[in-house]
């Protein structure tokens, strides 16, 4: 666990592989209010190696949110346990981790660079490397000219861009990633994944990502989870190649029918 | 149709107050001890503004709004703070909250006189209270409502409970806060004037039940102006105060 104490260092091009590896054991999950306790993951079980990209499938409100929340530390499980580099996860604030949101959740108060700096500065940085740090994520994700712009300025494009260039501003070795592209429009959203493919590429960090878009976890995923609708189970985990991501390409289509099928959307003849 | 709108419609409203006023002097022919016409209060606010006394009774209600005010936000902000953060303090203070709160201000009059009599503590003491009380209860709600993805990007960043609770829930909470401190101002001062009126020894309030006492009805009603214009003053002023701070959106 040596890098993760040490303040974040600016980006390097030629990052090694700077993952950790999460293993998620019989993992359940149920909300519990004095009314009634809902139940939201059911015994998943499966691991992501370390620098892979692991998208999670499944349908609306399935429980992929929870996972992610249990991976970040945001909450306890109920039963099963996480294990990040052969360490429990801790419930708080954990130093390893990257997170953004379907909503971008910046804070309206601070500027875009600033926005992206807090992180820097809550993880011991000081003021000076969390600027500077901060300015090259941002030009990294394309909004150099937009730092000293207030949140409410932004496109939804704009701010989700920012929401990335803010976990990957403090260089974690997990990257989770909840529906991050989910409120841009279609066109918007295309390029993000492209763009945060070449950032992904760069800094390779494990990464946990939850999309209900399967098109998506194929364009961006090295591996596939597809999940059950809730109590969330593991149904299948499929393997993406480079060779499937072009979406123009016959796997691509293949491999789209495939999890939809596993999804029980559409059934195949 | 900016000089319409900005100057002649406001001042068209004051004009039909004054002349109603008049006419009803004059309709009913009221004496000058009941209902004194405009003029006469006019020249009574002006023979007030050239004393010493009258500028020291506005000192003495603003300082004992001001101080009042200034630990009636601070401990609001603080305990309604604690309240929307901790579960535990929250069900340990709410009863205690709510069975005070519906205890107006002005339930409290007797007992500050009976404890501090009618110096400028008890005024400050019921101010605070007031606005304590309306403090706590919308910065407790401003923070509950704090918007939830904040608070987990707030984790996700590295940040523990204090610190969230005092860059994040604080900060996103803020505008509410603010709009609530303004409204609270006004309620202070309210309490400032009745307490004033019950019981003091200096202050706008006892230099109008004593003008009362001697009859000199143009200057209560001179001194009830006064007390509208600086509340509208000092809630204008509060409200420019927090817009310097929180205009970002």
């Amino acid at each position: 666990m040596t890098p993760v104490e040490q303040p974040v260092q600016g980006a390097d091009a030629n990052t090694p592989d700077r993952g950790g590896e999460l293993v998620i054991e019989h993992v359940s999950h149920a909300y519990v209010s004095a009314r009634r306790r809902t139940p939201a993951l059911d015994d998943v079980t499966f691991s992501i190696q370390a620098g892979e990209v692991c998208c999670v499938v499944g349908p609306s409100g399935c429980g992929k949110s929870t996972l992610l929340g249990l991976a970040a530390g945001l909450l306890p499980p109920s039963s099963g346990r996480l294990v990040w580099d052969g360490e429990l996860v801790r419930v708080g604030p954990n130093r390893h981790i990257g997170m953004a949101f379907q909503q971008p959740g910046l804070f309206p108060w601070l500027t875009v660079r600033e926005n992206v700096a807090i992180g820097l500065r809550t993880r011991g940085n000081n003021r000076r490397d969390a600027r500077r740090i901060a300015e090259e994520f941002l030009s990294t994700v394309g909004l150099a000219d937009f730092q000293d712009a207030y949140p409410s300025q932004l496109s939804g494009g704009m701010a989700q861009r920012v929401g990335i260039a803010r976990a990957l501003a403090l260089q974690p070795r997990l990257l989770l990633l909840d529906e991050p592209f989910a409120a841009v429009d279609a066109f918007t959203r295309l390029k993000l994944q492209q763009e945060l493919l070449a950032l992904l590429k760069r800094y390779r960090p494990t990464v946990m990502f939850v999309t209900h878009d399967v098109s998506e976890a194929i364009a961006v995923g090295d591996v596939i989870v597809v999940m059950s609708p809730r109590p969330a189970t593991v149904r299948r985990i499929i393997p993406v190649d480079a060779a499937d991501r072009n979406r123009s390409s016959a796997q691509f289509a293949h491999k789209l029918g495939e999890t939809l099928e596993c999804l029980g959307v559409i059934t195949i003849p | 149709m900016r000089l319409r709108d900005r100057f002649l419609l406001p001042l068209a409203g004051v004009c039909i107050v004054l002349v109603v006023w008049q006419a009803t002097v004059v309709m009913y022919r009221l004496p000058l001890i009941v209902l004194p016409p405009p003029w006469d209060v006019a020249l009574a606010l002006a023979q007030l503004v050239d004393t010493y006394a009258f500028w020291r009774d506005v000192g003495v209600s603003l300082y004992e709004f001001a101080s009042g005010y200034a630990i009636g936000v601070a401990f609001g902000v603080a305990i309604g703070l604690a309240i929307g953060e901790s579960r535990t303090f929250r069900l340990a203070a709410t009863p205690v909250v709510e069975s005070l709160r519906f205890i107006v201000p002005f339930a409290w009059i007797p007992l500050t006189i009976l404890w501090f009599g009618t110096s400028y503590t008890g005024k400050i003491a019921l101010v605070a209270y007031a606005v304590f009380f309306v403090m706590v209860v919308s910065t407790a709600r401003a923070i509950a409502a704090v918007d939830p993805t904040l608070s987990r990007v707030g984790t996700a960043l590295g940040m523990g409970r204090l610190h969230l609770a005092w860059s994040v829930h604080l900060r996103a909470a803020a505008p509410t806060i603010a709009s609530a401190a303004r409204a609270a101002a006004a309620i202070g001062w309210v309490a400032v004037v009745a307490a004033e009126y019950i019981g003091a020894s200096a202050g706008l309030g006892l230099m109008i039940t004593n003008a009362a006492s001697s009859l000199a009805t143009p200057v209560v009603i001179a001194g009830m102006i006064v007390i509208g214009l600086v509340g509208a003053g000092v809630s204008a002023l509060i409200g420019w105060l927090a817009r310097l701070r929180l205009d970002y959106q």
